[in-house]
């Protein structure tokens, strides 16, 4: 039996697919997750790529802080729902898709984070604002893709 | 209600949110990422006024007041879509009607936030602590925020309602 198959037998899965509160609460934080992840770092991207210019860059730092704990959640309470239908879900190109999407997601706030930390006066390199700008694609598409898994 | 319900269905919107395979999933879609617009611009305001990140000034961080309005507004448009679509389903779910209710509180609490805190804050220096009131309204709207995103989320599962 592979691994996957294996996840998919285990306690958790089973508490995600058949009890009352398994998969409605694991849904929720999900959801939770993904407004204080999603949302900060979209209106975060934004601020580096030159709006809201009144919010100092350097305030963004623990924005970016806040943003992993919503992050850790959905890490958590996808890794749950994932169990309930692992073998499914990793055979379709919507959801891998999107998993690709929150990856490099992820991966634009790892080095935007301590880019604003640093930033000065004169703001963020041209660089830095273009992962930004990708960024704010990467997340969109995510969010979009993630809808559409429950539709195949 | 239920009149009101038959006459939702019996408009166009109807059709052309149930019949056209796209426009669904279009809606929730735009619905998700408004929710997150409304959501992180909330955080980082509701966290200013209640003393979270004081270097931003009061006055800039009211610069996302716009995002936070034009965000709910595309998720009053979408969410009504999907009213006219399924209005039986969601008007027999308590888990809406309970939603709603806090929208209402949240719009309510916003009322307050506009008439009484907003003239005040606006007036002290850009570092400075924010009166206890403030920060009392600033809670309250989060905790109200937080609550329609989870019993929106929440919607299909409880109640009588599916969809």
């Amino acid at each position: 039996m592979g691994f996957l198959a294996w996840l998919e037998a285990s306690g958790l899965a089973e508490w995600v697919r058949s009890s009352i509160a398994g998969y409605p609460s694991m849904i929720a934080f999900h959801a939770l997750g993904m407004a204080i992840m999603v949302g900060l770092s979209l209106l975060l991207d934004l601020r580096i790529l030159g709006w809201f210019a009144g919010i100092p860059l350097q305030a963004l730092q623990r924005f970016f802080g806040l943003a992993w704990i919503g992050f850790g959640i959905n890490f958590l309470s996808g890794s749950a729902l994932f169990t309930a239908q692992a073998t499914s879900y990793i055979v379709d190109w919507v959801f891998m898709t999107k998993m690709t999407l929150v990856v490099l997601g992820a991966i634009t706030a790892g080095i935007l984070q301590p880019a604003v930390a640093k930033a000065g006066p004169g703001g963020v390199s041209g660089g830095m604002k273009a992962v930004a700008g990708l960024a704010i694609v990467f997340w969109i598409v995510a969010i979009v893709m993630g809808r559409l898994t429950a539709y195949l | 209600m239920d009149a009101f319900a038959d006459w939702l269905v019996s408009t166009p919107i109807n059709g052309l949110v149930l019949n056209l395979a796209w426009s669904w999933p279009t809606l929730e879609s735009l619905h998700f990422l408004a929710l997150c617009l409304l959501m992180g611009s909330l955080l980082i305001m509701d966290l200013r006024l209640i003393g979270f990140n004081r270097i931003i000034p009061l006055q800039a961080v009211h610069s996302l007041m716009p995002v936070a309005i034009g965000a709910f507004a595309v998720n009053l448009i979408t969410g009504m879509g999907f009213l006219f679509g399924d209005p039986y389903t969601y008007f027999a779910n308590w888990a809406f009607w309970f939603k709603m209710s806090l929208i209402v509180l949240a719009g309510l609490n916003f009322l307050v936030y506009f008439t009484k805190v907003e003239p005040v804050i606006l007036r002290l220096g850009p570092n400075d602590p924010t009166p206890v009131f403030a920060k009392a309204v600033g809670v309250m709207s989060l905790v109200f925020w937080f609550g329609v995103l989870s019993y929106g989320r929440l919607l299909p599962y409880l109640g009588t309602g599916g969809g």
